[in-house]
């Protein structure tokens, strides 16, 4: 197996141009997701979807409402004129733990050689189990379709040895691929580089399984320059496999319950029937 | 949506620009279509926008990205909830058939041979739900295509398949006598174990999710639904005229499973006590109406059906109300369910009240799930 690919997404070098996303849409001849005013600053692609692989967040507040409710960390986070301007391109991140993988009843749900997660178009049956399964609410099914997709992370470039499309167009580096070894060492410098310059509200998102062990750590992770709701992600996503063993405990406590029950009753009636 | 022309000088566009396009706006003739998402059918080029609507009201949204989901909200259709429910009452009637033929002796022969019937019927038409909700129902098939043990679809999938044939054979052979008929009634034995894992693991399938109510109830919904499907199967049993010993029997399986159901709907109201967003889902709106009719209905089953000397006027309408709370409960757990995935909040103030991962005693192993077991192609 190659060594693992992946995104480091530093947001604070977003500068919310959307080459992402037109190069995802372009490099994977995806369908357009229709003409639609969202009047949520410039974002009207909402979140990711079926034929929507990569989504540009833009965070436009001003800065007392932001201050109402959740608090701007620190200095230099995006923030001037009263105002504060986040964006940051979102992304399957490609889970060591994969909700969608581990509930894929087909197979369809593979994890390649890269160490990405890739749905199998021509397995998939569209039971869209691997819909609610993503803590992340990464994977859709298209209705018109009747499969389930999301980003492959370019298995077809990464096969030839291609940078993934959106990563490539990226024009100030924001998205950075490559092994994700290697882009956590760049993260963390990355990281004490903003800190030194007083940006406290700066961490990083789901680098490893030390800083998000719901899903044994994301190989697209995050720089971000608040709290991850602010990005609509959440705070502490978990596979929910994780918690399946608990709940399969109370099923098999109830089914034998179940049957229990019936052979007592059985046993009672034929006892009275004989008297 | 729309389908009027985008263009709105139409003088100066050629006809074929006036269509609304599926956006790839790749001339088959110039360039192929052989990128990863080519296959993509459209039907609907301009979807509606239903990623842009929020779900939160203006007052909370600044704890959120605009009041978006953050997570996908279920794509599944009314088969669904109707299949748990069905699925649920063919699995209890196959646990009981099978234990009125293992301890009853001949005087249950009658109800074994209705349960046989009902467990059957249930496999069969749970099967057609399930089918019916796919995207893609031609390759259901697929679904037998790997063991998955981390997936409740997939081992429910095994689960409904085995049923279905062990009940298959229960019914087509068991009355019969010789090897013919031991096989039969083996079936018949063996569909009643499927059968009482076919009610309890719909509530697994809900639960090993990312949606905040299901999570949380995690605990609950399984005996919910393996309470709600005996108390179903009782109910559909009831509503034949039946006499003497298999009446007490069905009425005594019936009360457990509706008290069981009763329990574990109280217990999953106060399933999410750090974070009322999560079940708020059951309290109020169309989903909090429907979620109370259930347990109202169920309850009016339970008082109805009564103890002591029963009309068969009375046991009918104890088992009418006892379905009709069967399946509004099922309803009401499959649009709670959903609720709660539109709404961001649930998902954050859930997470942030410690109900994410920091719950586990012990986070996940942080290595890839490897499926060793072959693949059968």
């Amino acid at each position: 197996m190659a060594a693992a690919k992946g995104f480091f997404t530093d947001t604070s070098l977003c500068i919310g141009c959307k080459a992402c996303e037109v190069a995802c849409k372009q490099w994977n001849q995806l369908p357009a997701d229709g003409l639609h005013f969202s009047g949520n600053s410039y974002d009207n692609t909402g979140h990711l979807g079926a034929s929507t692989w990569r989504h540009v967040a833009f965070v436009e507040q001003t800065l007392p409402e932001a201050l109402g409710t959740v608090e701007p960390q620190g200095a230099g986070n995006g923030s001037s004129f009263g105002m504060r301007w986040l964006m940051e391109s979102d992304v399957c991140k490609h889970c060591q733990r994969a909700g969608c993988l581990e509930a894929c009843p087909t197979g369809a749900i593979v994890r390649t050689e890269f160490d990405s997660v890739y749905v199998q178009p021509d397995v998939c049956n569209g039971c869209g189990y691997c819909v609610v399964a993503c803590p992340f609410g990464v994977i859709d099914r298209r209705d018109d379709d009747g499969r389930a997709w999301k980003c492959t992370l370019c298995y077809d470039r990464l096969a030839d040895g291609l940078t993934p499309a959106c990563a490539k167009h990226c024009p100030t580096e924001s998205i950075q691929f490559g092994d994700v070894e290697e882009l956590r060492i760049r993260a963390e410098r990355r990281l004490d580089q903003l800190q030194a310059r007083g940006v406290e509200g700066a961490r990083l998102y789901g680098q490893d399984a030390r800083n998000q062990p719901g899903t044994g750590g994301l190989n697209a992770f995050f720089l971000l320059l608040d709290r991850p709701e602010v990005y609509n992600l959440p705070p502490d996503p978990v596979v929910p496999t994780a918690k399946g063993r608990e709940s399969w405990t109370f099923a098999g406590i109830a089914a034998a319950g179940m049957f229990l029950t019936a052979m007592a009753g059985a046993l009672l009636a034929r006892g009275r029937s004989l008297r | 949506m729309t389908t009027a022309p985008l263009n709105p000088v139409p003088f100066l566009a050629p006809p074929e620009l006036e269509r609304p396009t599926d956006g790839r706006e790749v001339d088959p003739s110039l360039g192929l279509l052989q990128g990863e998402g080519a296959a993509q059918r459209v039907r609907t080029p301009e979807p509606h926008p239903g990623r842009l609507v929020p779900h939160v009201e203006a007052d909370a949204r600044a704890l959120t990205y605009y009041g978006l989901p953050v997570l996908q909200q279920p794509v599944w259709i009314w088969t669904i909830p109707t299949y748990l429910f069905v699925g649920g009452m063919a699995g209890a009637a196959s646990a009981l058939g099978a234990a009125s033929l293992v301890a009853g002796g001949p005087t249950l022969e009658r109800l074994e041979n209705r349960c046989r019937a009902l467990g059957l019927a249930g496999d069969l038409a749970g099967s057609v739900l399930l089918i019916a909700d796919l995207g893609r129902p031609e390759r259901f098939l697929n679904m037998l295509r790997v063991f998955r043990p981390t997936s409740p679809m997939s081992m429910g999938s095994w689960i409904l398949a085995l049923s279905g044939a062990a009940n298959t054979a229960g019914f087509l052979l068991g009355s019969r006598s010789g090897p013919l008929g031991a096989v039969g009634r083996m079936g018949i034995a063996a569909g009643g174990g499927l059968g009482a894992l076919l009610a309890g693991y719909t509530g697994v399938l809900l639960a090993n999710t990312a949606v905040p109510l299901w999570q949380a109830a995690r605990r609950e919904l399984p005996v919910l639904f393996v309470g709600s499907g005996m108390a179903s199967a009782g109910a559909v049993l009831e509503l034949f005229s039946d006499s003497g010993a298999s009446r007490k029997l069905t009425h005594w399986y019936g009360s457990a499973g509706k008290a069981v159901a009763l329990g574990a709907m109280l217990a999953m109201q106060r399933s999410a006590p750090g974070a009322p967003r999560i079940t708020e889902p059951l309290r109020t709106g169309a989903t909090g109406l429907l979620w109370r009719a259930g347990l109202v209905l169920t309850a009016a089953g339970l008082v109805a059906s009564g103890l002591g000397n029963r009309s068969r006027a009375r046991e009918r309408l104890a088992a009418g109300l006892t379905l009709a709370g069967a399946l509004a409960t099922r309803f009401a757990v499959f649009h709670a369910g959903k609720r709660s995935a539109r709404d961001p909040r649930a998902t954050f103030e859930g997470q942030r009240a410690g109900m994410g991962a920091a719950e586990l005693s012990r986070p996940p192993d942080p290595k890839p799930a490897v499926f060793k077991l072959p693949v059968m192609r």
